[in-house]
């Protein structure tokens, strides 16, 4: 091998070792190698572990519309008829068994508020549907609700943390992040996890901790990379007003060459890595807007997605540009839309968010659907966790809000190997416990793990001396009743 | 064949020349063996005991040995009888440990092979090597460098020597970047180049470790370690004065405080004897913890949560020990058992604190900073400068009034001047059905359904669009409507919950926002809280509050002004879309009639009802003639004028920041502030083991003591905090002394001797050099703790001071340098970038300590995470050029520039290393890094008139060398390239200059400057001015 030569291989394992992009290795990869008969394989593959996937997935990418703040399943889809007889009445201990309330609402009575909303079914399948969901209504048949969820959680932050993260306490890989270190992505120029928030002019109570998202002891290059809704899509992608196009070239050329010739003196591979991360640098600034520019989409997709899909920043623009990324095989997609977090006037607060978001999710399904991408594409919708039967305020105001509560809440799942038209798992009378089919936050982690085709058994990373998974140390199973 | 693999291929060969070392030697138990029992066997037949099976322990010499059903797990002299070898080389899978199903990988024939030779040695038992106490083996003499020689012996075994010395000017940038965080000024690179006297190195050594920048440098290390931050995190998120303590870590450094003082301190300053202000200030240390304040938390539950990562700090920062994992049940690898765990939580459970967060999260120091007298003096100071400059521009700005702007609004005032225009909708929409329709008087009304709520769109496109300052909405009452009152609602009032503008620009797809950050109304209800009544409250998107007019006369016309942020201006093919939204809870309250205008009239016109200057000058025209005068409506016209006047506006805004700043900061001065810190409750808690590690679980009562398998105490001597800190630094504490050394190994090389510095358990890496870890701990403990003296022996070392230029044989033999056959190279943290990017700028702000700093950072980050509560306001003048260490660190929103840093939310003490196309383009446009360019950009221009000698010096400035030919070459290149499009195009070079302070930018050879600016960011991104090398 000659010195130079040597020096390739080195920097191109090196590179291997230390990767290094945002999920761009690939591009790197195939610079790097040009025409290396070993590696050849690696140009046509996503870059992901060695041993993934465990079986033949059904998903190929997830586009995750988190709900933060925790929506009503009892005005949005938990239909309970028999509620209005229990109006202002005292829940019965029975059925609270000593559920623990946030502080609060703690020292007040349990006064029931019956659903603010008028429920119907909708579809072949039957499904209940609020009424201030119609667009979802027209959906219902390619939806699975699950109506059994249950976190132990019952503050945001950390109930958003473990739904996201699947601990309480930040620190662990988002479930973007263990999706995009397990399978990589099929995009060169993109990020394989990125996060779109819903641009809201009321201050929200939540804040959006980067954590949600983040890689925790993964490397960070698996962390989701934020899409902002600016003239800087990502952080610093824009050059400076006055400065060209091609004297940006210039001085990257430059960069680069000044570099490698301090690869030559110096022998250290990581300066070519640099090198190609520059470029990467380079295309992003390049293709990011382009992902961005919804200019060139036509008229139909806005008349599908709503009104205020023609507003930038938007929940219903962020749900155009999901399909956009996926289109263009980015792994995980996640939004978050705030401001769910209803303790008074159910009535016109969650109506709001039920406006912001009806139209663009249920569109977003018909959209992956007429293009042939809902099969491959698992669609998630919801909150961290779900609001309580009590009435928190007076039940019987218009003022009345719920609280929060985390033995029972409603999620959907739409594609990806998820059977439609189906509801799974039921609760009580009240809306109050998940008593057929609970499906525990980590059953869900477990399900979404094996439909992107991963045992989530098996799929650990080391760290400070342990093995760790998205599902935690307790058991949890997938949940195979809704596998189609 | 894909990444994972390879990375193993390189990782298992790296192992395997650390491991060849060992091949002639005999087994030891703590090095060899002991890691394969620990990763393969621990899990289920470890210290743990509920994970425990067929009750068997491998972990206890009397256990594995023991004779159970006529077989032992492991026989002595005998490894053909011994199950335990038996069973991991069963060929039937059924039988084979460890199992399939507990997903630990299976035993290479290498790691069989130590154990079959381990057992025929005699299976001699031992411990852990990080709970034996440390040996210092005997120096062959006293001129031989300790580092060097632990160091070379083991090269030589491998056949290996040291590296080549790395050249000078390399030298002192490595040493000076290890110790103080800043690169050597030019002014120091040439009399050190110079300086051939064999001490020149070691006085160079001393001169950083006695520079102020020395504690800078050290209390980074020890703010990531003891995740130190500005805010709570969690939700809120408020805001904390800490700050105080990172002022005494720095000044703890500098005065070089022993680290047992420094440790105890920390731990317990509260507890010593006539304890000072400044020994209570160190306890902060073990309140930086996050808090939450979260509504609706359980205060108890949060409580234990701080107890628990001040546990998990102390093992991760100073025990080098995973204690988390002990936290729900015993550690299964470490000798720590859930009991232990508690024991140690029983020390931190007596806090007198609940658990809240926000300002109340006492215990609170009273504490007034010295450091914030320099900061106020500096703030001043820009606000001074600023206000000359605003007064500068008033004074330019007069003549284009008087002469131009002033008698043309007089003409307009005269031809019959009309304030506000009446728009015609080019369409109207609603939501939910309402039919709405023009009438020629402007006005708009309801028809139709009369839905609960409903949004109105009024859409209109003008062939000739004026420029548009702010809208006014009428609302009128009609016969037709409840009670001839303003609605056809329930009682006939309305409730308008918002109101938004967006434009469509050029028959586009898309609908752009615009801003509206003013509104006024002639009446409103009079409300408290969130509720039905302001027209401000119009503005937030949120239903639950509004406009409404109820109380007042609802026969009336109703009138309010919405005023937008910027002036707009749109062309013919543009659309402006004004939508009304009656989203209000109960609802029931549409408007019934309305009437929308738009008017040009800056300023104060757009931001009160009352009649602007305009129709009063109009007013005045036609009372008193044409030529009359008012002086004082022409200085309000004078105001709306300037409201408009681009170079004044930016001056003002300018000072405006700068008087923010000032009376920030002047709010500190001499106040007392609340520094979070320890002290004992009254009355002890009792402290339970939290069973699984719940909060509200308790199990049995357990009492403070220290864990026996690091280092037993009486339990006489583990009665308080102060007992722990000093078995933290006793000194037959095997663990603190070997962890702190290794932390000040990898300052200096980039990554420790124990490669994990969190972990020296038996999950952690090996020690790369074992005894000279060991010789550095107890030097350490025999030199009073002082941390200096260690700095200072590694850096001297030859080892230290090798050329870090990789041989290929080396990249293939040692790709990690575990070795250290050459001195290391890594990418520098990001925050040594940054201040090593303003310091060779001679930009940077020396002043020590003080109130925490905003650098630069895009707009809108905070307002995107926290939906607007937070606004960042970068600092002004000198002040944004203050080292990294002080910057304000949002806990829920680390500083953007920041790449790979410690995320300050739980102690870290390992660095990241990525390498993303996200960091490049960071260093290509962070504006910090900007800045330092043009900086350097502007010395060069104005200390040579050559090119050449030009790009050189300011080579120089950055990397303390010049360019070879070659490097020269495509330098020029890259300065001619920008010099040559900016003498084409001299407004572009303008406009880029048009960044930072603006005591910083200068109008001066704008294209020159313009170019030396991008040739010098080029020097910035090179991969040698980012690395240690």
């Amino acid at each position: 091998m000659s010195n130079s030569s040597s020096q390739a291989e080195m920097a191109r394992r090196y590179f291997l070792g230390q990767c290094t992009g945002i999920g761009l290795c690939a591009v790197a990869l195939s610079l790097l190698e040009s025409g290396n008969r070993v590696l050849a394989e690696s140009n046509t593959q996503a870059m992901g572990l060695a041993d993934l996937p465990h079986h033949q997935p059904r998903a190929k990418s997830v586009i995750y519309l988190t709900q933060s703040g925790g929506p009503s399943q009892i005005e949005l889809f938990d239909h309970k008829p028999g509620l209005p007889k229990w109006a202002g009445k005292e829940l019965p201990p029975s059925v609270r068994q000593g559920q623990r309330l946030t502080t609060m609402t703690a020292n007040q009575k349990q006064l029931i508020m019956p659903a603010r909303t008028r429920f119907q079914q909708h579809g072949d399948s039957g499904a209940t549907i609020g009424e201030w969901l119609p667009h979802h209504a027209e959906v219902a048949d390619e939806l699975c609700f699950i109506k059994s969820m249950v976190t132990d959680q019952i503050n945001h932050a950390p109930a958003m943390t473990k739904m996201l993260t699947g601990h309480q306490i930040p620190g662990r890989p988002s479930i973007g992040a263990w999706s995009s270190y397990g399978l990589g992505s099929e995009n060169r120029n993109l990020p394989d996890y990125l996060v779109l928030i819903s641009k809201m002019k009321r201050p929200s109570d939540q804040p959006l901790y980067d954590h949600y998202w983040g890689s925790g002891f993964l490397p960070s290059r698996y962390q989701g990379v934020k899409l902002r809704n600016s003239k800087d899509p990502v952080l610093y992608l824009r050059d400076p007003d006055g400065l060209p196009r091609h004297l940006r070239r210039g001085m990257l050329s430059g960069i680069n060459e000044l570099n490698q010739r301090r690869f030559q003196q110096t022998g250290d591979p990581e300066i070519e890595t640099r090198i190609q991360q520059y470029e990467m640098a380079w295309r992003m600034q390049t293709s990011i807007p382009e992902l961005t520019d919804l200019s060139d989409e036509p008229e139909s997709t806005f008349e599908l997605y709503g009104p205020d899909s023609r507003r930038p920043g938007s929940y219903a623009a962020n749900c155009i540009l999901a399909r956009r990324l996926v289109e263009r095989g980015v792994r995980f997609v996640q939004l978050f839309h705030p401001d769910w977090d209803h303790h008074s006037r159910l009535s016109s607060w969650c109506v709001a968010r039920c406006r912001d978001t009806d139209q663009a999710s249920a569109a977003l399904v018909k959209d992956l659907k007429q293009r042939g991408l809902l099969d491959e594409t698992l669609v998630l919708w919801g909150g961290e966790f779900g609001r309580g039967v009590a009435g928190q305020g007076k039940w019987n105001s218009p003022e009345g809000g719920r609280d929060h509560h985390p033995r029972c809440f409603t999620m959907w799942a739409a594609g990806g190997g998820v059977k439609s038209g189906i509801t799974h798992g039921a609760t009580d009378e009240f809306s109050y416990n998940a008593v057929v089919n609970p499906v525990h936050v980590r059953d869900l982690h477990a399900t979404v793990m094996r439909l992107l085709g991963i045992d989530h058994e098996r799929f650990t990373y080391r760290f400070q001396g342990l093995d760790f998974k998205l599902t935690g140390v307790e058991e949890s199973r997938v949940v195979t009743d809704i596998l189609a | 064949m894909r990444k994972r693999l390879l990375t193993w291929a390189v990782l298992s060969f790296s192992t395997f020349v650390i491991a060849s070392s060992s091949a002639a030697e005999p087994i030891r138990f703590g090095r060899d063996v002991l890691p394969i029992l620990s990763d393969r066997c621990f899990k289920c037949h470890g210290p743990d005991e509920t994970h425990r099976e067929a009750d068997l322990r491998l972990d206890l010499n009397e256990s594995a040995t023991a004779t159970r059903d006529g077989r032992a797990a492991i026989v002595a002299r005998k490894p053909d009888v011994s199950e335990l070898l038996k069973r991991v080389t069963a060929k039937d899978a059924d039988l084979r440990m460890p199992p399939v199903d507990s997903n630990r990988k299976q035993l290479t024939p290498r790691e069989i092979q130590i154990l079959r030779q381990w057992i025929s040695e005699g299976a001699k038992w031992g411990r852990h090597w990080a709970f034996e106490a440390p040996r210092k083996l005997d120096l062959p003499d006293k001129n031989t460098h300790p580092v060097d020689f632990f160091i070379q012996r083991r090269l030589k075994r491998e056949g290996l020597d040291f590296a080549a010395e790395a050249p000078k000017h390399t030298l002192i940038r490595r040493v000076s970047l290890d110790l103080t965080g800043l690169p050597p000024t030019l002014e120091e690179v040439e009399p050190f180049l110079a300086d051939k006297s064999p001490d020149a190195y070691t006085k160079l050594i001393d001169r950083r470790l006695k520079s102020k920048q020395y504690g800078e440098r050290m209390a980074m290390w020890w703010l990531d370690a003891a995740r130190y931050s500005d805010t709570d995190g969690y939700q809120g998120d408020r805001t904390r004065t800490n700050w105080p303590w990172r002022d005494w870590v720095v000044s703890a450094f500098n005065r070089n405080m022993s680290f047992d003082q420094f440790t105890v301190e920390q731990f317990a300053g509260d507890l010593l004897p006539n304890a000072t202000k400044e020994q209570i200030l160190a306890t902060c240390f073990h309140r930086n913890h996050m808090t939450n304040g979260e509504g609706g938390r359980d205060p108890e539950e949060s409580r234990i949560d701080y107890v628990i990562d001040r546990v998990n700090t102390t093992g991760t920062v100073f025990l080098g020990m995973t204690l988390g994992c002990a936290q729900c049940h015993s550690h299964k690898f470490d000798p720590i058992s859930q009991e232990d765990y508690y024991s140690l939580f029983a020390f931190f459970d007596s806090i007198d604190e609940d658990g809240r967060a926000g300002g109340g999260a006492k215990p609170y120091l009273k504490y007034k900073s010295p450091h914030v007298k320099p900061i106020v003096d500096q703030a001043q100071k820009v606000v001074d400068e600023r206000r000359r400059t605003l007064d500068k521009q008033r004074r330019e700005a007069k003549p284009e009034f008087d002469k131009q702007w002033y008698p043309q609004q007089r003409r307009r005032a005269l031809d019959d001047f009309q304030a506000w225009t009446q728009l015609k909708a080019t369409r109207l929409a609603s939501v939910e059905g309402t039919v709405l329709s023009q009438d020629s008087e402007g006005i708009v009304r309801a028809n139709g359904p009369n839905p609960r709520q409903d949004d109105y769109r009024f859409i209109v496109k003008l062939d000739k669009w004026p420029r548009i300052t702010g809208l006014s909405l009428e609302v009128f009452p009609h016969e037709s409507h409840t009670d001839g009152k303003l609605s056809r609602g329930a009682n006939g009032e309305f409730i308008l919950t918002d109101v938004k503008l967006q434009v469509r620009r050029g028959g586009g797809s898309q609908l752009e926002d615009i801003e509206i950050n003013g509104a006024l109304a002639d009446v409103e209800r009079k409300v408290s809280g969130r509720n039905y009544g302001k027209i401000r409250d119009t503005l937030d998107d949120d239903p639950r509050n509004g406009w409404t007019t109820e109380t007042h006369d609802a026969k009336k016309p109703h009138h309010a002004v919405f005023a937008l942020a910027e002036p707009l201006q749109l062309t013919a093919d543009d659309e402006l879309n004004f939508v009304l939204m009656h989203r209000s809870t109960i609802g029931d309250a549409n408007i019934g009639r309305f009437r929308l205008s738009m008017t040009d009239q800056g300023g104060k016109a757009v931001r009160s009802l009352n009649k602007m200057p305009l129709e009063r000058l109009a007013v005045m025209l036609q009372e008193k003639g044409k030529d009359a005068n008012d002086a004082k409506l022409e200085a309000e016209l004078f105001e709306q004028f300037l409201a408009d006047h681009g170079a004044y506006q930016r001056a003002k805004q300018e000072a405006d920041r700068a008087n923010a700043q000032l009376s920030e900061v002047k709010g500190l001065l001499n106040r007392e502030l609340n520094v979070m810190v320890l002290s004992e409750r009254k009355k002890r808690r009792q402290t339970h083991l939290l069973e699984r590690g719940v909060w509200n679980k308790k199990g049995k009562p357990v009492a403070r003591s220290v864990p026996a398998a690091v280092l037993s105490r009486d339990a006489a001597e583990t009665k308080t905090r102060l007992d722990l800190a000093r078995w933290l630094v006793d000194a037959k504490n095997p663990l603190t002394a070997r962890v702190i050394v290794n932390h000040l190994w990898q300052l200096c090389f980039g990554a420790g001797l124990v490669r994990t510095p969190e972990d020296f358990g038996l999950q952690g890496e090996l020690p790369t050099h074992p005894d000279l870890l060991d010789w550095l701990a107890v030097e350490l403990v025999e030199h009073d703790w002082d941390l200096q003296h260690i700095l200072r022996l590694i850096v001297s070392s030859r080892t230290y001071r090798q050329s870090s230029s990789l041989p290929t044989e080396l990249i293939e033999r040692d790709p990690d340098n575990r070795l250290l056959a050459r001195g290391s190279r890594y990418r520098l943290a990001s925050w040594i970038i940054r201040d090593a990017a303003l310091h060779s700028a001679g930009l940077l702000n020396p002043t020590l300590g003080g109130p925490p700093t905003r650098p630069y950072q895009p707009d809108g980050v905070w307002q995107e995470m926290f939906m607007g509560r937070f606004r960042y306001q970068p600092s002004q003048g000198l002040i944004q050029f203050r080292r990294t260490l002080y910057t304000f660190w949002r806990r829920s929103a680390a500083p953007t520039f920041l790449f790979d840093s410690a995320q300050r939310r739980v102690c870290e003490v390992r660095p990241r290393r990525t390498n993303t196309p996200l960091h490049a383009l960071t260093l290509l446009n962070d504006l910090s890094l900007l800045e330092a360019s043009r900086e350097i950009a502007r010395r060069v221009l104005a200390a040579e008139t050559d090119n050449r000698k030009r790009t050189d010096l300011a080579f120089r400035h950055i990397l303390s060398r010049s360019p070879s030919e070659a490097e020269a070459g495509v330098i020029q290149r890259e300065l001619d390239r920008c010099l040559s499009h900016y003498k084409q195009n001299a407004n572009e070079a303008k406009q880029f200059l048009q960044f930072g302070q603006p005591e910083k930018r200068s109008t001066k050879q704008p294209i020159e400057l313009a170019s030396f600016t991008i040739v010098v960011s080029l020097f910035f991104n090179l991969d040698e001015a980012i690395s240690h090398e």
